[in-house]
This record gives C-alpha cells, sequence and structure tokens, in this order.
C-alpha cells in the first residue's frame, strides 16, 4: 500500500523537480551564454584594434627613422662637396657629426659615378672596392636614394645601408651610411604587449630584416608568408596559426615603400588572458548557481511532497473514517430492518410454543398425558423451543443495538476482575482447541467508564478471532493467545496477541470494515469486528491493529479512564 | 372486580389468533383488529379497556392510530407493541399518551401483567373522575341530573 502510494508522488516530485531546475536554469545559462559572448567579442575586438594601433604607431616611428637617417646624409651630401668628402678629415668630421645625430650609423662611404668607393669613415676596409655592378649602387643611381634589404655583403656581416644620390657640377656621386642592424633591432623590438607580444620586419619575399625574439634570425625565411596576406595601404590586424602552431593576432603594415613588413603580433591567449579570468570566474558562478539553483529546487520540492503527503494522508484517514461511519449506518439501517421483520415471526412462534405448553399443562392436569419417556422427549423439546427463541431475541435484539447504540449504559468496570471473568468464558474453547490462554495484569488500574455487556462482546470477538487465527496455523496444539491489560498515557490498554499467521497490509486497511472477512464462506460475516470497532468507538476509545505478516496480529483497544 | 377487556392490534392474523387463545386460558377475553383503521371502528362500538397495539403496520401506523384512539377515547390505556428498532416510535408513542411499551418477541407473562398494570390505572382514574363526580353531584345533585339526561 505504502508502496504504491509512493509511485504517483515520486513521478509529481519529477515533474515539480524539474520545473524548478530548468525554469530559472534557462534564463541563468542563457544569461551566462550571452555574457560570454559578448565579452569575448568585444576582448578579440579591443585586442585587435590594439595590436592595429601599435602596427601604426610603430610603423610610424620606424618610417620616421628611415626617413631621418636618409635626410641626414641628403644634408650632408648638399652641405658638403663631393671633394670635400672625399678627404679623410673632413669626411671623419662629418662621420662624427652624423653619429651624434643618430648613433645607428655605423660607417659613411663616398663614391664615385662608376661605383668605386673612394673615401671611407668606419670600421671596415672597404676602401677601393668597385660596387658599380652592385643592384643597390643601381637604384640608387635610378631612384636617386635607397634602403637595403639586410645584407651580408663584402665584410659577412649582416647590415643593411641607406644611400643618397647627389649631383655637383653636373658629375654624380653616391653618399652610403651603414646602419647598425642590432640598433634597428632593438628599436623594431621595442614594443612590448603581454608577455608573447613582439614585433619584427621580413622584406618583401618574406625575410627576416630585424630578429624576432619568438625564433626566426636575420636573413632567415620566415615560414608564414606574409608577405602574400599583407594588402598594400592599411594596417590590417587578423587571427592566424604561427609556423609553431600557436595561434597569433597579427597587425601587419608595410612600410619602406612597400619593401618591408612590420609584423607585430601577440598570441592569442596571452591576447585573451583576461578573457581565462573572467571564463573561471563565469565557471565559479555557474557551478555556485547551479548548486544553489539544485539546492533550492530539492528543498522546495521536498517541502511540497511533504506537505502534499501529510495532507493526502489527513484526507485519506478522514475520508477512510467517513466510509467507515457510513458504512456502520448503512449496516445499522440493514440490520435494524431484519432484525425487525425477524422478531415478528418469532413473536408468532413464541406465542405458538406458549400455546402448545399451556394446552399440554392443562391435558396433564386432566391426566390425558401418558407418563413416558415420549412424553419428556415432547416436553424437553418444547422447552428447547422457548430457549432457541429467547436466543435469536437475544441476536436480534444485539444486532438491534449495534445499529441504535443509543442504548449504551455506561458504568465503572474494573478491567482487572472483568477481564479475567470474561476470559473464564472461553478458557473452555482454549482448552479444548489445544491453545494455552494467557493473560497479563499489570496495575494498577484505575476503572474505565464502559457498557460491560459491549465490552464483554468486543473482548469475547476478539479473543474468538485469535482463537481462530491460532488454530488455523497450529492445528490442535501450539497455539498461544494472550491478553494483557495495563494503563498507558492516562488509558485503560487491552491487548489481544495471537501467534497465528498475522494480517497482511492490504487486509490491515480494511479490517475493520463490515463485511470485511477472510475466513471461508459461511465462516464468518465480516461484522464482528466492524462491530467492535462502532462499541469502542461510542465509548470513547479507539481500536487498533498491529501485524506482521506471519508473526501473529496484536489487537489494541485504549479506553478513556473514568474521571 | 369485572374482568379486564383487551383489544390486540397487529397485522399478523396468526399472532392475533394464538395470542387470543392464550389470554382466553387465562380468562380474558379480548378483541382483536388487524389495521388501526379497523381497531377505531371497533373501539366505536365495544367497549375497551386496554389496547395493545402494534407500532409498524401497514396502512395506518400505531402512533398515528394511537394518536386517534387517545383524542377520541382519553381513558383507554395503550401499550405499544414494537421491535427494538423502532423503541423511538415507541418513546414517541408514550410522549403522545401510550402507558408502556413492549418489545418483540414477548412473554405473554410480561403482556398480562403490563395490561393488568395499565388497566389498573384506568380504573383508578375513572374512580378519580366518579369521585368528583360524586363531589359534584353532593353540591348540586341537579347539574348532576342533568348531566346525566343530556350524556344519553
Amino acid at each position: 500500500m505504502e508502496h504504491q502510494a509512493k509511485q504517483p508522488y515520486k513521478a509529481l516530485k519529477n515533474k515539480i523537480l524539474a520545473t524548478m531546475i530548468v525554469v530559472p536554469g534557462i534564463p541563468f545559462l542563457l544569461v551566462m551564454a550571452i555574457g560570454y559572448y559578448q565579452f569575448t567579442s568585444a576582448l578579440q575586438s579591443d585586442a585587435h584594434a590594439r595590436m592595429t594601433r601599435i602596427a601604426t604607431d610603430h610603423r610610424r616611428v620606424i618610417q620616421m627613422f628611415l626617413d631621418e637617417r636618409k635626410s641626414d646624409l641628403a644634408f650632408v651630401a648638399d652641405a658638403v662637396s663631393f671633394d670635400q668628402l672625399t678627404r679623410k678629415e673632413k669626411l671623419t668630421e662629418v662621420f662624427n657629426d652624423l653619429r651624434k645625430t643618430s648613433p645607428a650609423f655605423v660607417d659613411l662611404g663616398v663614391f664615385d659615378a662608376n661605383g668605386t668607393h673612394v673615401a671611407y669613415q668606419g670600421p671596415y676596409q672597404l676602401l677601393g672596392k668597385s660596387y658599380g655592378d652592385a643592384p643597390w649602387f643601381q637604384m640608387v643611381m635610378k631612384k636617386g636614394y635607397y634602403v637595403s634589404d639586410v645584407f651580408l655583403g663584402y665584410r659577412k656581416v649582416p647590415h643593411f645601408i641607406v644611400a643618397v644620390k647627389a649631383s655637383q657640377n653636373g658629375g654624380e656621386w653616391v653618399l652610403r651610411a651603414t646602419i647598425d642592424t642590432l640598433f634597428f633591432t632593438d628599436m623594431v623590438e621595442k614594443v612590448r604587449v603581454g608577455k608573447t607580444g613582439e614585433a619584427y620586419i621580413i622584406n618583401d619575399q618574406g625575410i627576416f630584416q630585424t630578429e624576432r625574439r619568438s625564433g626566426g634570425d636575420l636573413m632567415q625565411k620566415d615560414q608564414e608568408n606574409l608577405h602574400e596576406l599583407t594588402p598594400k595601404g592599411q594596417v590590417e590586424s587578423f587571427v592566424r596559426k604561427g609556423a609553431s602552431g600557436e595561434a597569433y593576432i597579427y597587425a601587419t603594415a608595410w612600410l619602406n615603400d612597400h619593401k618591408w613588413i612590420l609584423v607585430v603580433r601577440q598570441e592569442v591567449g596571452d591576447a585573451m588572458s583576461s578573457l581565462r579570468t573572467a571564463s573561471y570566474l563565469g565557471l565559479v558562478i555557474i557551478l555556485v548557481g547551479g548548486a544553489g539553483i539544485l539546492a533550492m529546487a530539492f528543498y522546495l520540492t521536498g517541502s511540497i511532497i511533504r506537505r502534499m503527503e501529510s495532507a493526502d494522508q489527513e484526507k485519506s484517514e478522514l475520508g477512510q473514517q467517513l466510509i467507515m461511519a457510513s458504512r456502520l449506518a448503512e449496516i445499522g439501517e440493514m440490520s435494524a430492518g431484519f432484525a425487525h421483520e425477524i422478531n415478528n415471526p418469532l413473536q408468532i412462534i413464541r406465542a405458538e410454543q406458549t400455546l402448545i405448553e399451556t394446552i399440554l399443562e392443562e391435558m396433564r392436569e386432566r391426566q390425558e398425558l401418558p407418563e413416558n419417556e415420549d412424553m419428556e422427549q415432547v416436553l424437553d423439546s418444547m422447552r428447547q423451543i422457548k430457549l432457541q427463541v429467547d436466543r435469536c431475541g437475544g441476536i436480534t435484539q444485539g444486532i438491534l443495538k449495534f445499529a441504535r447504540q443509543k442504548e449504551t449504559q455506561s458504568e465503572a468496570v474494573d478491567l482487572a476482575r472483568f477481564v479475567p471473568e470474561v476470559l473464564e468464558m472461553v478458557a473452555k474453547k482454549a482448552e479444548v482447541n489445544g491453545i494455552v490462554l494467557q493473560k497479563e495484569i499489570s496495575g494498577p488500574l484505575p476503572p474505565v467508564s464502559a457498557d460491560p455487556g459491549q465490552l464483554q462482546q468486543v473482548i469475547l470477538n476478539l479473543v474468538n478471532n485469535a482463537f481462530d487465527a491460532a488454530s488455523e496455523r497450529y492445528g490442535a496444539s501450539g497455539g498461544a493467545v494472550k491478553v494483557k491489560v495495563a494503563s498507558e498515557n492516562g488509558k485503560a490498554v487491552i491487548a489481544v496477541s495471537d501467534n497465528g499467521q498475522g494480517v497482511s497490509k492490504e487486509n490491515l486497511e480494511k479490517i475493520f470494515s463490515p463485511f470485511f472477512t477472510t475466513k471461508p464462506v459461511g465462516k464468518g460475516t465480516g461484522l464482528g469486528l466492524s462491530i467492535c470497532f462502532g462499541i469502542i468507538d461510542k465509548m470513547g476509545g479507539d481500536i487498533a491493529v498491529e501485524s506482521q505478516e506471519g508473526a501473529g496480529a496484536t489487537f489494541i483497544i485504549r479506553l478513556p479512564i473514568e474521571s | 372486580m369485572a374482568k379486564m377487556v383487551m383489544m390486540l392490534v397487529d397485522d399478523e392474523e396468526r399472532f392475533l389468533s394464538t395470542t387470543s387463545k392464550l389470554l382466553n386460558k387465562k380468562g380474558y377475553e379480548p378483541l382483536t383488529a388487524t389495521s388501526g383503521q379497523e381497531a377505531l371502528d371497533k373501539l366505536a362500538k365495544e367497549y375497551v379497556d386496554v389496547v395493545i397495539l402494534d407500532v409498524k403496520m401497514p396502512g395506518m401506523d400505531g402512533v398515528t392510530a394511537l394518536k386517534e384512539i387517545k383524542s377520541r377515547y382519553p381513558l383507554v390505556e395503550v401499550i405499544m407493541l414494537t421491535g427494538h428498532g423502532t423503541i423511538d416510535n415507541a418513546v414517541e408513542g408514550m410522549k403522545t399518551g401510550a402507558y408502556d411499551y413492549l418489545t418483540k418477541p414477548c412473554d405473554l407473562e410480561e403482556l398480562i401483567t403490563k395490561a393488568e398494570e395499565a388497566y389498573e390505572r384506568k380504573r383508578m382514574m375513572e374512580e378519580k373522575i366518579r369521585m368528583a363526580q360524586v363531589r359534584k353531584a353532593m353540591a348540586s345533585p341537579r347539574e348532576v341530573v342533568k348531566e346525566t339526561d343530556g350524556g344519553k
């Protein structure tokens, strides 16, 4: 019963639980997801914007540096004549002046129109070498100025040069300066963004013009093919996997007349490091919030279900009582009508019997009756008829008593004396059926207020039921029935226990219902316990049953003590 | 002392006949009626001291019959005969003027005892009335003569 009743609660519980989790859960997760998405994209566009800005600024700085070096040389070429510069002292003086404007100058050389190195100030021995066929020289002669890529040249040291063409008196010559690649690299690398941010320059073939901090030597080929990806003109930022497999945010910008590309890049993970922090925080919020929602859902559902259960239980108990009461009333009405109808024929039988008896008496007085055994038999039968009619009358009145229990006459009953008296009446029956009938009376027992006749009926009914249960299980010997009388919490308790088969859980619910019986057809009407219930109820007491299937049953009557 | 005249009213004819026989043997000569209406009809013609009236009858029920009898013949005593289930009706009957009630199945001895008690009361009532009339007659004999003439 318990088990069956739990099932609908379980389904309901799951439903409520699901609702309580899903309803706050969905907006919660939605808010978190939207927040995460917004935050991520804001962070991303912020990172891109930052990279673009850095690249733009840095390009300007580097371009300005190159332009300045070019202007320095152009100024010298304008201000000092070819002849002057070919003089060693003047060249040294000019070079020292140039070093003052920028320490990046490593050397300074003067070339005639044929490309012959006519004057040199610097650490290397380059005088007299001819550069007429060198590409840089031809470019200078053609364009008027030139900034070279990094190359090794005669000196076998990476460097790059800035050269300008000057013209004087119809003749042309070239002034060339070498730029310290270390100095230049330092300047380019000076960008610091996060942990992995770096800046470097490659040329339009993808060759490193400055070192890359994260690996990439001068004059090596960069495997990332950025020179093909970078559009001329605007600074672009994009995300791309580097050669090492890491994803980077790149910002690239052309400089030096589209010969070089400035690359600024940062690992995505590093650029978005605040995202990771935020993600952890979000995860913690989701876990804590989710746990909160779950805990709340379980707690509320639990308390709702508990309330419903207790309400339902109260309802069902009330319903049981109502059903019991209405059944009792119904059986009362029915049996009252029945008893009344039986009383009429009983009345006639009684009258007939009285008549026969009277006539026989008269005949005896007139000496018309034979004095033999047959006559004795007839007279005995007459007495039996009277006895049996009286018995029927007793039964119908008993039924009517149950039906109309207004007639209870309560008086003080001393259970310590009353119960043994009642048990005395069934002692013989117990003996015949091989049942050990025990009684246990523990005092002190104040008197209870009860109708002795009815209380006797109830006790006899319970004891007889106990006998039946014990006999059914053990047959002619082994049965045991115990009747205990005690007082407990201001009530007198009479408990009748047997060692029979016990009552199944389903039957426990119906045991006091009218017409409910487990006895074979014709052996019981199913009214006994129902009547007991009615009687004890009228007395202001209650009757209950406790049973373990297979371990006997105990009926417990509690009666109020007379005040 | 005059013998009490009983009338048994019950819808069970066999009960009426057997009980009559028994009462005859005890020296009574009861009248019988099988319904309330028949009882009222017989009361109009015959002299009756005590009516034994079944509560539950088809047609006019016992309580209605009792009210009729008491209103028409206030001095006639009525004993209600009832199954236990209709004791409520018997109580209502006694409030309306019945002397007592008997529950079925009842003993003949019990019936006679209660009937005799009822008869005794009826005689006492009649005695009181007679005494009152005697007193009245002594105060004003003419009135009595007038009343007696008027009553006939």
